[in-house]
């Protein structure tokens, strides 16, 4: 398997963690470029939940306290893998899309250029503590057009 | 920006709610109302669809036709759309779903003692309202053209509330503000106190811990909301702490009418449990009104519980800000300042002046006599044919003596020898006669047909109160069409354990409590 092209995607969880660390030893070997798709998972849009008290202007402080926050736990994230991809002379882009999961990777497919492999995480083990917002695997096998790797939990 | 939606929903939304007047209205209904025992619901069935399905039909007709340009008229009318939609599913479940699951539940024989499946599971239009609400986000999402006007159920709730304040008079609001004040200083206090303890021990991060007491101990997914950006909690913190509050409030809205049935809790014990015990406020008012469907005493106080809690707010999400800065700095991390005005300023809720002004204007007697405010006044200047008959009175003298008590002898006395209630005392003391069965049916139904001879409802508090159910069908029913299941399936890691603890500690101590010293007179 020599891929010239890697599509992962990855969040900043552990098992997450553990794809970025497989994809960044696959690139290495086989001289490929990475692109990093990051997720923020649409039930975002319902953390308001059923509230009814807050008033316009705490809901406004609300969201846009939400998304700094998303939106600076995803550039740390990225930063510091970036910072692995250039410390080992890899070719590296990135996008954050907004969505569900399955969704958002399939249209990075389509839409981001020609991959020849996708990595990913696999699922959160019962137990693990993490935000339950996973890849449907079966309706991403059945639209997949290219290879997939998922690689272990690293507590499973 | 263009809010409204080219799309013929609203239109259609319109012809619906027409077509159902008409058919009301003209008599069509009769046999289905008959089947489901909603005959005395014609009336609005034939007036509520006429009034808003006309304002739809036009609103629907702009909306299809209409040049929309960015501007105040294209995004408050772009509203109307969710809010039919939300009106249109309310009516549905109000007027066929809730009685025809009461029918359906009927004819399965009762299931506990003398009770039916839909009373024990607390299944009326609130909570039908609510799951229906919640499958229409979950199983199908909002419509595009009806995401904008679905927020106008919060508004709903608000003037609901607002209203509500009408309703009271000056000795219930005192009595019942004062038990809501204490009863809520002491759980509201102690457990964001626990939160936080518990969250020191399990050694939570301090923006967790700010957070997750601001939900379990105030007032919910509301709380939450305005005290993350306080406390600046993490992401993750922030889902799990509404996750675990959404799955609880919801847990209560089925359970405590349950437990308050089987209980025995009279209104007032009720709304004061739920008003305390309820995480979410947002349930609160549903749990107040799936106890009590067809009436208004349980939501007056659990509202009232509901106000002293959002008037915490403000005072809890100022102690956490400075609790967060101090914690912080102890530990040797940053963190920005709190400004006290800005945060008592912002968290204000604005929407309890409203109720505080309708309040005062009532008690002028503006909207109605003193006497009206509680629904169903006392007044036996009544004519002949509804004073009590011979068969009657012979009806009554022959069970005279299954009565003890001193003081209902009396009462029945007087009623005999009267042939109606004399008093508001003797009206009182033989309902409690009926309530405890004491008489057979045929003498408890002659009790019955006297009291009603003498208690008139007030035409006007009537229909104030049922636009203030309406009020809270339509706001409840909407605020479910915002819980997904997303969010829910959230609820997890340390927030769960101890929002668990804390609101199962705080459900059953504020029931012992309420059990012990709330009485059902004020």
């Amino acid at each position: 398997m020599n891929p010239s092209r890697i599509l992962l995607a990855s969040h900043g969880t552990p098992g997450a963690r553990a794809a970025e660390a497989a994809a960044l030893a696959l690139a290495r070997q086989a001289g490929a470029a990475l692109h990093q798709l990051v997720v923020v998972p649409d039930l975002w849009k319902g953390m308001l939940g059923d509230d009814w008290l807050n008033n316009a202007v705490t809901h406004i402080r609300f969201g846009g306290y939400v998304e700094s926050q998303l939106g600076r736990e995803i550039a740390q994230h990225i930063r510091d893998f970036e910072a692995q991809t250039i410390a080992e002379g890899l070719a590296y882009d990135h996008e954050i899309r907004q969505g569900k999961p399955v969704e958002c990777l399939l249209a990075t497919l389509k839409e981001s250029g020609t991959f020849d492999l996708v990595v990913i995480g696999s699922p959160r083990p019962l137990g693990v503590p993490g935000l339950r917002s996973r890849l449907d695997l079966e309706t991403l096998a059945r639209r997949l057009t290219v290879r997939l790797l998922i690689v272990p939990h690293p507590e499973s | 920006m263009v809010y409204t939606r080219k799309h013929p929903a609203l239109l259609i939304m319109g012809l619906v709610l027409l077509a159902i007047g008409w058919l009301a209205g003209s008599g069509n209904l009769k046999d289905l109302t008959a089947y489901l025992g909603t005959a005395r619901l014609l009336g609005e069935m034939t007036t509520l669809p006429y009034v808003f399905g006309t304002v739809a039909l036009v609103v629907g007709l702009w909306h299809q036709f209409g040049s929309h340009k960015p501007g105040q008229l294209d995004y408050y009318l772009s509203t109307v759309a969710g809010g039919t939609f939300i009106l249109l599913i309310a009516m549905i479940v109000r007027w066929f779903l809730d009685p025809w699951v009461a029918v359906m539940s009927k004819a399965m024989g009762p299931v506990l003692a003398d009770k039916f499946l839909h009373d024990v599971l607390g299944l009326n239009y609130i909570v039908l309202g609510i799951a229906t609400g919640m499958i229409v986000v979950n199983v199908f999402k909002i419509p595009d053209w009806a995401e904008n006007g679905v927020r106008l159920s919060r508004l709903g709730l608000k003037t609901g509330v607002v209203l509500l304040g009408t309703l009271y008079s000056l000795a219930e609001l005192w009595q019942i503000g004062l038990l809501s004040v204490v009863m809520i200083g002491f759980f509201v206090l102690g457990s964001v106190w626990l939160v936080l303890i518990m969250g020191e021990r399990r050694k939570i991060p301090n923006s967790m811990g700010g957070v997750l007491s601001a939900g379990v101990g105030v007032c919910g997914v509301s709380a939450a909301v305005a005290a993350a950006p306080v406390v600046q909690a993490k992401s993750t913190e922030i889902a799990y702490t509404i996750g675990t509050i959404l799955v609880w409030g919801l847990g209560c809205m089925f359970l405590f009418p349950a437990i308050g049935h089987l209980f025995g809790m009279g209104h007032i014990q009720f709304g004061a449990w739920a008003g305390t015990g309820i995480l979410n406020s947002a349930q609160v008012a549903g749990a107040a009104l799936a106890f009590q469907p067809n009436g208004i005493e349980t939501l007056k106080v659990a509202e009232i519980f509901n106000i002293t809690r959002v008037l915490f707010l403000p005072i809890i999400v100022l102690w956490l800000a400075v609790w967060y800065v101090k914690r912080e700095e102890s530990e040797g991390k940053t963190s920005a300042q709190v400004s006290v005005g800005k945060v008592v300023f912002e968290k204000f809720p604005v929407f309890v002046l409203g109720f505080i002004l309708l309040f005062a204007l009532s008690s002028t007697g503006v909207f109605a006599p003193a006497q009206h405010y509680q629904g169903a006044y006392f007044d036996n200047k009544i004519k002949e044919d509804k004073l009590l008959s011979a068969k009657d009175l012979g009806t009554l003298a022959a069970e005279a003596g299954k009565i003890q008590r001193a003081d209902q002898k009396a009462a029945l006395e007087r009623l005999v020898a009267n042939k109606k209630l004399m008093s508001v005392e003797d009206d009182d003391t033989l309902r409690g006669v009926v309530n405890a069965k004491i008489l057979s049916k045929d003498a408890s139904a002659v009790l019955t047909k006297a009291h009603r001879a003498v208690r008139h409802t007030s035409k006007k508090i009537a229909m104030f109160r049922d636009f203030i159910i309406w009020l809270f069908a339509f706001g409840l029913t909407g605020l479910g069409m915002q819980i997904t299941i997303a969010a829910i399936k959230q609820a997890g890691g340390q927030p769960l354990v101890i929002g668990g603890v804390v609101g199962t500690a705080k459900a059953v101590l504020s029931l012992i409590v309420v059990l012990l010293f709330v009485r059902e007179a004020i």
